[in-house]
């Protein structure tokens, strides 16, 4: 999705009376990765997510290629909740809605610090401060990768 | 002026867990305050990896010893949706009661933590003294007096009989009364008056700006309560949100005053209009692996809760994401500390009822 398009649908929701409850990322591994779960076709989401967005062009998760991640800027309003969905290769920027949500700083700030996606412009740049995590970047492609392949080898065939 | 860099935390006498404050001081008015978290992320979210997900609902539990009941309510409830199970009516009923009992302790817990720190040891104990007896309402009814795994994906583990209901009824319905005596020196002693009001005022205004959420909303005139989207057997319950105004530290103790008796209240009214009559179904059989997402959202005694899973028809989820109403409320916490004076940052902070980790995961 444009970058002005996106930010104007997120200006809608704040001018509509609705308020951030959620950034949520999803890390995609490649194609034939472990955890790819490829053999298993993904299914609309059910209510009460109502998805308001539109998958990225620019999403690449195939084999050879470095992975991607599913964010949902999830809003609510009284009982509803709805989504504004992108999908965005590893290493591609998003930008903040800081500028229409104040508490988005923290979400962003966290899914720089633990999934390693730059977000430009956030109201409040805690300059990776904001988690102390063994392992830096814990839902990088890199750090899930290793994780599952060491799963597997400890008990081949046991998960999936 | 010069500008002093005061460390709060991790470890301070009103945080029960871990949390950092680089407070930024122009004498003695904080002007920036830099959080810092992670002390105890256990990066449970990252054990769908390698916990089936008939299981990941005993770690989610796990997240907080205090809203342990409703963290695996919220999981069963995402995966209930996922899979399409209709959970039988009287274990519905039952999570709604057990959720009210967990806001009961909550609340409990937490005035009685706000009175240590502010002076009050007796009304500390007192608190903690009717704490327990709610605990001791979780160890009979589920077995756990602070991790319970009575929830299962289809429904609970466990029933509670009607004479027990009854019981347990009569008994909260005896603390609420005794609850009275210590909310009437929590909303009327002078120290206490003194020592809160007109500090740390977050205006309603303010609040919808930071999105804040719970207790910490309504505390500042946000009719904002996710247990009145009719979601579950809620929308079958009398009840409007507890609303203050002042948006003071105040403000928020009296907002969760009023919550227990309504939490009781909100008890008595299951208990009346839940079937009657024993050997009822509270499980549903689950099987088969989900494929899907959703967001689940409830209400903690915190405030909002959202929960997100997604599945890919494998045993193990693709994502699971808990945003925990701490989580929420970080930003309100930073926007009243910067231009509070240094002296007002614990009660500010501990008014927040900060559950760090929940918001760790």
């Amino acid at each position: 999705m444009e970058r002005e398009i996106f930010l104007a649908r997120v200006r809608d929701y704040n001018e509509a009376g609705w308020r951030l409850a959620l950034i949520n990322v999803t890390t995609v591994m490649p194609v034939g990765a472990p955890g790819h779960g490829a053999a298993h076709p993904a299914t609309p989401a059910p209510e009460p997510a109502a998805e308001a967005g539109l998958p990225g062009a620019g999403a690449d998760a195939s084999a050879d290629g470095p992975g991607a991640f599913e964010i949902a800027w999830g809003f609510a309003r009284d009982g509803q909740f709805e989504t504004i969905r992108e999908r965005i290769v590893a290493g591609e920027a998003v930008p903040s809605v800081s500028e229409f949500f104040g508490a988005a700083f923290l979400y962003e700030n966290e899914i720089r610090e633990l999934f390693g996606i730059d977000v430009t412009g956030v109201g409040v740049d805690l300059k990776g401060q904001l988690y102390k995590t063994a392992t830096k970047v814990p839902f990088s492609h890199a750090a899930v990768k290793a994780r599952l392949a060491a799963l597997a080898a400890a008990a081949p065939g046991k998960r999936r | 002026m010069k500008r002093t860099t005061i460390p709060f935390g991790p470890q301070h006498p009103v945080l029960p867990e871990p949390i950092v404050l680089d407070l930024v001081l122009e004498d003695e008015k904080v002007v920036d305050a830099i959080p810092t978290i992670g002390y105890i992320h256990r990066g449970l979210e990252m054990m769908v990896e390698r916990v089936e997900y008939t299981e990941m609902g005993l770690v989610v539990e796990r997240i907080c010893g205090i809203c342990s009941f409703m963290h695996g309510m919220g999981y069963c409830v995402s995966l209930e949706s996922i899979m399409n199970v209709e959970v039988p009516e009287r274990a519905r009923w039952l999570r709604l009661i057990w959720a009210e009992i967990s806001r009961v302790q909550s609340h409990l817990l937490w005035l009685g933590l706000g009175a240590d720190a502010f002076g009050f040891e007796n009304l500390f104990m007192h608190c903690w003294r009717m704490r327990e007896e709610i605990l001791d309402i979780f160890e009979k009814t589920t077995g756990g007096r602070i991790i319970h795994s009575v929830n299962r994906i289809g429904g609970v583990k466990r029933d509670i009989s009607d004479g027990e209901l009854a019981a347990i009824l009569a008994q909260l319905q005896g603390l609420g009364a005794a609850f009275k005596e210590t909310a009437r020196v929590f909303g009327t002693d002078p120290s206490i008056r003194h020592r809160l009001s007109g500090v740390g005022v977050l205006s309603t205004e303010e609040a919808r700006a930071v999105d804040a959420v719970g207790p910490m909303a309504r505390a500042s005139g946000i009719a904002m309560d996710t247990r009145l989207s009719g979601t579950y057997m809620y929308d079958q319950i009398e009840f409007e949100p507890v609303v203050e105004t002042a948006g003071d530290c105040l403000a928020r103790v009296l907002v969760r005053l009023r919550e227990v008796e309504q939490s009781i209240d909100i008890i008595r009214q299951a208990v009346e209009k839940m079937p009657k009559g024993e050997g009822q179904a509270i499980e549903t059989k689950v099987r088969g692996l989900p494929t899907g997402e959703a967001f689940t959202r409830l209400e903690q005694p915190r405030g909002e809760v959202v929960y997100y899973v997604k599945a890919n028809g494998t045993k193990n989820l693709e994502r699971f994401r808990a945003r925990t109403p701490t989580f929420a409320n970080i930003p309100a916490m930073i926007k009243l500390v910067k231009g509070s004076d240094l002296a007002d940052v614990p009660q500010i902070i501990l008014t927040i009822d900060p559950c760090i980790s929940c918001t760790e995961r």
